[in-house]
């Protein structure tokens, strides 16, 4: 970039506080016309809360922004908006049943009289389309792009109502490879057409091969803006990181006993591939994996929830065959899923009745459940978990916290007595304090005997609770490493794609 | 591990309510409301005769609003109940000759069944969307019965037949005391059996009961097959009572039956309901569609109000709920 112009966008000394927290701490950010600007960070370092300020979202409570050295005022996002600052989310918003043009134009679609000008409504799309030389036709319907079609449609949109600045938060998440290459081809596009673009994403691979510059944030703090080419991805792993050693006791991880689950080969073209690992008596295996890698939907195909293309899986030695999660249930098989409101818990049914969900067969007797049995082993997962709820057992799981509602999933696997419990990501949305006490209790499941497969994306939660660690890079395992040498820097690489 | 809070002997003790008061005492409120009102405008509605012919004339509806209760709640909704409960009707008077009266009744409840079973089938392995399926199956059911009929009211006058809707059981009528025994047997059934469980759950979130292990769509092809087959014996009362069958039978029931589940609780997203809302749901509409013949309203007039007190019912309940859920939301 030219130093000597003048940046479009400044945010100085940023600060922000959340019930007294500070999560933004003096932060400073520039981004010049026609660069990309990837802002790096773990979970938690302050981007988000970084873009939501500049898109009006929240209230900064310390700090200046400047637009083209002007003094600005960001109350909402219509402000935003109005200062031609577009946020493109991953999670699209789109008309699916319009066509192109229309979503491209919806809200000032132009008129002649009360009725639309579709003419002018072709024009304008393709001479933006034109504009980033993007090949999708106006009439289309939206429903029947590509993910990746849509996306650039929402870049175009950005376009259309004029954006200077454009935030794109994990674009390629959902993306297959070159699927990407089409994406950071329409960035460029952008670029040349004196767009700026600040660039969100948890692949570091792929930033070399966009960003003009880096910032990285850690723990609400700015800590280094460079030019790309001063960076490789190691380095920048251990900017995000930090040099700071990890408190967690690193205790030494207990011989694992013979295999209970064994994949082998396990693939499904496209979301994973080859995938062969065990898992044995008493281990706690996790895979860490960055959004995307696939490591997800492994989760789901063990358990017989999607499908797999090819591979074995095998349980205790003995191939089994599991087409839908009952037949992984007989096999001994249990599962946390991401989302326990959505697909973890009925939620309107009482905590007794979730517990028992996946045990039917054993607490009834010609169809009649028996309920003082049901009632006893409820209370006693309630009471080995420490589930805590303030009318027991018939309290309605809607009113349980996460952590205790995660709980509930976790018992319910126990109650069906499975061998296997596979989690994915088992604290997604559970406090801090909740979540070493779950660490716990899977400590203790593992100790009594439970094959234990932990999926996640959150590196600390992999770090503080597995024996030992699988990385997942786009659908394939990436390395292994040992409870002692693993580290932060050295998953992150791992998962990100740079070489161990 | 930490202390707990909550100590299984309070736990233990805590009972099920049979029916969630705050929930049904406003449906109790209203079913009140009209009782009083309607015997203060007419001196015979409160007479034993008008009450069992009211409890009588409600049979129809009753029986299959037990079976509807247990679909609505799974989440799933049945159309078709009225023109397969005609459908019976006419299937028995059809046969009779050819197959004794009690073959004809057995022919034509297996025919509901095959049609609650078309229809389960058309759900869970078609997927076809219930109302869809169930809209059909309305239109094919109802033209059968027509088709079959050639369009006439066949008589079928049996008088052991007859004796399904003359019969009594000490003071009560027979019907009436099938109807009872259904409730209180899809009552315990509900809350105490597998199947019941498996109806909240599904209805309550299918994915994460799928994801459980239950078997989702065999459950939900169960309940079909059963809102299919109460329709049928329903049909049969219906014939009995009426000694003849008729293509056009049972018109618009199944509007009514959904009136009262829905007036008794049930939610039409599933997961939530009861019986003994559906119980009080019946006999709202029953005691409506009573007094107001009493009053010589006439059936137009009939529907007006029909429909004015559903609104009403479940307008003020969603009102209530609504703003209890929002400042529920608003504490956390």
């Amino acid at each position: 970039m030219d130093n000597n112009r003048r940046p479009l966008l400044e945010m100085r000394d940023i600060s922000k506080r959340f019930f007294g927290v500070p999560v933004l701490d003096r932060v400073s950010l520039d981004l010049y016309a026609g660069e990309v600007l990837a802002l790096l960070g773990e979970n938690g370092a302050g981007k988000s809360t970084l873009i939501k300020i500049l898109n009006g979202d929240y209230q900064k409570d310390g700090g200046d922004i400047y637009l083209d050295g002007e003094l600005v005022t960001l109350r909402e996002p219509r402000d935003a908006e109005a200062h031609g600052i577009r946020m493109i989310y991953q999670e699209l918003h789109y008309a699916p049943d319009l066509s192109v043009a229309e979503n491209l134009l919806l809200g000032h679609l132009p008129r002649r009289g009360p009725f639309v000008d579709w003419k002018a409504v072709d024009d304008i799309a393709r001479k933006y389309l034109a504009l980033l030389k993007v090949n999708i036709p106006p009439r289309a319907l939206m429903r029947d792009l590509s993910v990746v079609e849509r996306e650039i449609v929402e870049i175009v949109k950005a376009l259309a109502i004029q954006a200077r600045i454009i935030v794109m938060d994990e674009p390629t998440a959902a993306l297959a490879p070159r699927e990407v290459d089409i994406l950071f081809e329409i960035i460029r596009n952008l670029q040349a057409q004196n767009v700026a673009i600040i660039y969100i994403s948890h692949r570091l691979d792929e930033i070399p091969r966009i960003a003009n510059r880096v910032t990285i944030l850690r723990d609400g703090k700015h800590i280094a803006t460079r030019p790309i080419e001063d960076l490789d991805t190691r380095e920048i792993a251990q900017l995000m990181v930090g040099r700071k050693m990890t408190e967690r006791s690193r205790k030494t991880a207990p011989a694992a006993g013979e295999p209970v689950l064994r994949l082998e080969r396990l693939t499904r073209p496209g979301d994973f591939e080859d995938i062969s690992l065990t898992v044995g008596r008493g281990e706690i295996v996790g895979i860490f994996g960055l959004l995307g890698a696939g490591h997800g939907r492994l989760t789901r195909a063990i358990f017989g929830a999607d499908t797999y293309q090819s591979g074995q899986i095998f349980i205790n030695g003995t191939p089994v065959t599991i087409r839908s999660p009952r037949d992984a249930r007989r096999a001994g098989i249990g599962f946390v899923p991401i989302d326990r409101k959505v697909q973890g818990l009925v939620l309107d049914m009482t905590v007794r009745e979730n517990v028992t969900l996946a045990n039917w067969g054993q607490l009834s007797r010609m169809g009649w459940f028996r309920r003082r049995l049901e009632r006893a082993n409820t209370q006693k997962w309630v009471d080995r978990l420490g589930i805590r709820m303030a009318g027991g057992v018939e309290t309605r799981t809607r009113y349980l916290s996460g952590g205790n509602q995660q709980k509930v999933v976790l018992a319910r696997w126990l109650e069906a007595g499975v061998k296997v419990l596979i989690l994915n990501e088992p604290t997604w949305g559970v406090d801090v304090g909740a979540r070493a006490d779950i660490y716990e209790q899977l400590e203790a499941l593992a100790a009594q005997g439970l094959a234990i497969l932990i999926v996640s994306s959150d590196i600390q939660e992999v770090l503080s609770v597995s024996h030992r660690i699988l990385t997942m890079h786009k659908g394939r395992i990436s390395a292994e490493f040992s409870r002692a040498d693993a580290s932060e820097e050295r998953l992150l690489q791992a998962a990100a794609g740079g070489e161990a | 591990m930490s202390e707990h809070v909550a100590s299984p002997a309070t736990t233990e003790r805590r009972r099920l309510p049979v029916f969630r008061l705050q929930e049904g005492i406003g449906l109790l409120a209203i079913l009140v409301l009209i009782v009083v009102v309607l015997s203060s405008l007419s001196p015979v509605f409160l007479t034993q005769r008008n009450l069992l012919n009211l409890l009588i004339a409600s049979t129809t509806i009753a029986m299959i609003a037990v079976f509807t209760t247990m679909l609505m709640v799974s989440g799933g909704l049945d159309l078709s109940v009225a023109a397969t409960a005609a459908l019976t009707g006419v299937v028995i008077a059809e046969t009779q000759e050819a197959l004794g009266i009690w073959g004809a009744a057995a022919l034509g409840v297996a025919v509901s069944a095959l049609v609650g079973a078309i229809n389960g089938f058309m759900v869970t392995v078609v997927r076809i969307n219930p109302f869809i399926t169930t809209l059909g199956m309305l239109s094919v059911a109802r033209g059968l019965a027509f088709v079959i009929a050639d369009g006439l009211t066949v008589p079928v006058f049996d008088p052991g037949f007859a004796q399904l809707s003359e019969g009594m059981i000490g003071p009560i009528p027979l019907p009436v005391a099938v109807t009872l025994t259904l409730f209180v047997a899809g009552w315990a059934v509900m809350r105490f059996t597998v199947y019941g469980r498996a109806m909240y759950a599904i209805g309550g979130n299918a994915e994460a009961s799928a994801l459980a292990g239950v078997p989702v769509q065999r459950y939900r092809f169960i309940a079909y097959l059963l809102s299919g087959l109460s329709a049928g014996v329903a049909g049969v009362f219906l014939t009995s009572r009426l000694y003849a069958a008729a293509p056009q039978a049972a018109q618009g029931y199944e509007l009514t039956v959904i009136a009262a589940v829905v007036l008794g609780g049930t939610s039409l997203a599933g997961g939530k309901g009861s019986l003994v809302g559906t119980f009080i749901g019946v006999l709202i509409l029953a005691a409506l569609t009573n007094g107001m013949t009493l009053l010589s309203l006439s059936t137009d007039y009939q529907q007006i109000i029909q429909g004015i007190v559903l609104l009403l019912a479940v307008g003020l309940d969603q009102i209530r709920v609504g703003s209890l859920g929002r400042l529920a939301a608003m504490r956390t």
